[in-house]
């Protein structure tokens, strides 16, 4: 193998591990967007996520029971966004800031006690033979389970969104919610299911962020990540195929950075750790320019209106 | 299945929307509901839904008392209904539309149009020129229609309600619209037919219910009645007149020039449509729904991009590709679908009808200041309710074909663009909005008048052009117009240019 074919494996695991937290709250947050929710909230929903993640694996010293730890956290503080926004129609801006808000409280208070302690990692994947094809081989034996499981989230859900009777109901949602209630669906039901699966996929990238990418707990360590979700759903076009594309921009401008770091550029390091946002500010800027609003939920046009 | 309605009652705010109404519906047979705009009719139609709530009464079916409170309910009941305004979800199409409702949809649809083919049979039958994979937004309103009217088909319902299906068809497409209303109906389901056409009622009613102000005023049967006793039935007390048609003048000069025009939007495209509108002239625009009719209007009212072609008005280029939009347009427009493309709806009444002039607005207004201003066209053009400060989405669908109506004829406007301007308006109404636009031409303004109805368009316009495929089929004087020859230039036949008169 030629160290370019290294460089670049090297290069694109780095991306896909950085990416990974970000892709599976992508998801999450575009599923609520396309049934009319927008949801701030994310960011609060992966440091509570991150925080149960990284304290179940240290207590159980399994990280698989972290990620479920994870899961179950953005779930319940994703309900809170779901009970004021679709129980007791809150302004979704409002509401999101104030689960956001809930979100860092939490995870800096309870997880406080956590800061030093040491994890358990994943057992690393035996993928038998598949390491040995050709290029993607050494790509795919340097994932990790959630990475793994992410990538293999895409297709699941976008699949399940547009090939699905469930799916379908989803989007009709988002479109035209009083269309969707003559054809019998609840608009409300459908919007707080997808609330509640954006919790527990904003959950899950938060304990994959804590308990497999970082490997450590800080206090408001996804860094805003969530945050970066709620805009990158546009780069999307709100389509969870489009999510992984999306991810990958910010996961391979952290990784660039990342090398430019430890090569030792002169550029400084805080200038450096910007990169990924910088990158993600850009293509999102770059996407809105074109003006074509194809795509947007006319559910959630509404939403920006009020 | 015997559904019947008992002592229902309805109240938003003062307005009282039904009023301890009675209605029994009977297995095979088709009622006709019949009142002016705002008498409740959709209201009651929308509580037997489950759509809304009624806060008196009681539903019974077979005699066994029931709740409906959702559209699911009424739906899981065998209940159906197709709404005045449509609901479909435009960004999805026809086919997953109908998939939505449909009750043996398979959890996996898959991308096949196989597994799928259950929900468009009953389209395939009624609509079979209706591509299924084509978005909703796509469509002209008269295959919405029909789209869905395939909805509530797919429910094997055995109550079909439908609000004011024909007002926007076609005399062939509303034929084919009936035919299937009787077959329902033979098939043993009892249906509710809402309408402001009297043809409606005599081609395919057994029974008439009146409504007026929220009152069920009579109920009878279809062969006991005439005409003109349905029509005093319906407005009461009032008399109602028709409009006159506009006499031609001889050789008025020509006011508007629609030259050359080309555009595309998501209704469909039209190409190199040519057309001079004299000063006082009515050109009527015929033609089956969807072949471009919703585009011309937009093109020329400059809603649309041009694709090359111009607008001019009085000797001044309103509209061209690129061009900027004029900050006071001498132009009119009264487009279909109201709700959707017309007006404000969370907006009050008061403020939509000041959307035209908003531009002109002192810096600080006080809403008092157009409460009154707008009391005038509300009494002028019979809005009800009369309330300046009602959100316009609170209006019934007639009642806001009113209010833009009132607000677009407002004024002295160089070209009036109306498209169907008298859908979902009862007789009265219809007779008023006609007269408002007439009134405008015998001013010397030109109109440009979109129509599905080759009755009114014979006897009030003055020229018809046909559209077909976005082109202009043919155009003829009226009074030399044959239904035969138009509807051979609907149908895209014998496209004879020599037709065109000379007219400049
Ligand atoms: N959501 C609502 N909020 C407030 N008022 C309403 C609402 N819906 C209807 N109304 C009022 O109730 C009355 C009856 O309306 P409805 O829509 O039933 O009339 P309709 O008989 O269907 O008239 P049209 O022929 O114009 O459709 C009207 O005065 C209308 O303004
Ligand atoms: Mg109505």
């Amino acid at each position: 193998m030629d160290s370019l074919d290294i460089v670049f494996t090297g290069f694109l695991i780095s991306a896909l591990r950085s990416a990974t937290p970000l892709l599976l709250t992508l998801l999450g947050e575009c599923l609520g967007q396309r049934t009319g929710v927008i949801n701030l909230g994310a960011e609060g929903q992966m440091l509570v996520g991150a925080m149960a993640g990284y304290g179940a694996t240290a207590a159980f010293g399994n990280p698989w029971v972290g990620l479920l730890a994870g899961a179950g956290a953005g779930v319940a503080l994703s309900a809170v966004h779901a009970l004021l926004v679709v129980g007791a129609q809150a302004n979704q801006f409002a509401s999101g800031l104030a689960v956001w808000m809930l979100g860092f409280g939490l995870s800096a208070y309870f997880g406080a006690a956590l800061v030093g302690q040491q994890v358990t990692a994943f057992d690393s994947i035996d993928v038998g033979a598949a390491a040995q094809w050709p290029v993607i081989g050494s790509v795919i034996a340097g994932m990790t389970p959630t990475v793994l499981l992410a990538l293999l989230l895409v297709p699941v859900i976008g699949l399940w969104f547009y090939r699905t009777r469930t799916g379908l109901r989803w989007r009709a949602v988002g479109e035209s919610p009083a269309a969707a209630r003559a054809a019998g669906v609840s608009p409300a039901t459908v919007q707080i299911q997808a609330v509640l699966v954006g919790g527990l996929l904003s959950g899950l990238g938060g304990a994959a962020l804590s308990v497999d990418y970082t490997r450590t707990w800080a206090e408001g360590m996804s860094a805003g990540r969530g945050l970066v979700a709620v805009g990158l759903v546009i780069v999307a076009r709100w389509n969870p195929w489009w999510t992984l594309p999306a991810a990958l921009l910010f996961g391979g401008a952290e990784a660039l950075s990342l090398r430019l770091q430890t090569a030792d550029t002169p550029i400084s390091a805080q200038l450096l750790h910007i990169l990924p946002y910088l990158v993600s500010l850009v293509v999102l800027t770059l996407t809105c320019l074109r003006r074509s609003d194809s795509g947007t939920p006319a559910g959630l046009k509404a939403v920006m209106d009020r | 299945m015997h559904v019947s309605l008992a002592g229902i009652t309805k109240r938003y705010g003062a307005i009282l929307a039904n009023d301890d109404v009675d209605l029994d519906l009977v297995p095979g047979e088709v009622v006709a509901l019949l009142g002016e705009n705002g008498a409740g009719k959709s209201t009651l139609m929308k509580i037997l839904f489950g759509f809304q709530q009624a806060d008196a009464g009681e539903i019974r079916i077979d005699g066994r008392p029931v709740v409906i409170d959702s559209p699911r309910a009424a739906a899981a009941l065998g209940i159906g209904m197709v709404f005045q305004q449509f609901s479909l979800v435009p960004a999805l199409t026809v086919r997953e539309n109908l998939a939505l409702g449909h009750r043996c949809t398979p959890w996996w649809i898959g991308r096949g149009a196989r597994s799928f083919a259950a929900p468009v049979a009953h389209l395939r039958d009624i609509a079979p020129e209706i591509e299924p994979d084509l978005p909703v937004s796509r469509l002209a309103v008269g295959e919405m229609q029909l789209v869905e009217l395939a909805k509530v088909l797919n429910l094997d319902a055995g109550v079909v309600i439908l609000d004011e299906p024909t007002s926007v068809l076609t005399p062939a497409e509303s034929e084919r619209l009936w035919e299937q209303v009787r077959r329902i109906a033979a098939g043993g389901a009892a249906v509710v037919l809402i309408t402001h056409k009297l043809e409606d009622v005599f081609a395919c009613a057994q029974r008439v219910a009146v409504m007026r102000r929220g009152r069920m005023v009579a109920t009878l049967d279809t062969s006991s009645v005439t005409p003109d006793a349905l029509v005093r039935l319906i407005v009461g007390a009032e008399t109602v007149t028709t409009a006159q048609p506009v006499e031609r003048t001889a050789d008025a000069l020509p006011r508007a020039w629609i030259k050359n025009l080309s555009a595309t939007t998501a209704a469909g495209a039209i190409a190199g449509v040519d057309l001079r509108i004299a000063a006082g002239e009515i050109l009527g625009i015929a033609g089956v729904s969807g072949n471009g009719q919703q585009t011309l209007a937009d093109a020329v009212a400059g809603l649309a991009i041009l694709l090359a072609g111009e607008v001019i008005v009085d000797g001044e280029t309103l509209q061209a590709p690129r061009a900027e939009m004029p900050a006071q347009s001498a132009v009119a427009y009264l487009p279909e679908q109201p709700l959707r493309n017309a007006v404000a709806p969370d907006l009050s009444v008061a403020v939509n009808l000041m959307l035209k002039r908003i531009r002109d607005l002192p810096w600080r207004s006080h809403p008092s200041q157009f409460d009154a201003d707008a009391r005038e066209r509300i009494t002028a053009f019979d809005i009800r309710p009369t309330d300046p400060r009602a959100t316009a989405a609170s209006l019934s669908g007639g009642n806001l074909q009113k209010l833009v109506a009132a607000r677009e004829l407002a004024g002295a406007p160089a070209l009036i663009v109306a498209c169907y301007p008298t859908m979902g308006l009862d007789l009265g109404a219809a007779a008023a909005v006609y007269e408002a636009l007439f009134a405008h031409a015998r001013r010397g303004a030109a109109v440009l008048w979109i129509s599905e109805d080759l009755d009114d368009l014979l006897r009030y316009a003055h020229r018809i052009a046909v559209l077909h495929r976005g082109r202009i089929a043919g155009i003829a004087d009226t009074a030399q117009a044959t239904r035969r020859q138009l509807g051979a230039w609907m149908v895209g036949h014998s496209i004879d240019v020599a037709a065109e008169p000379a007219h400049a």
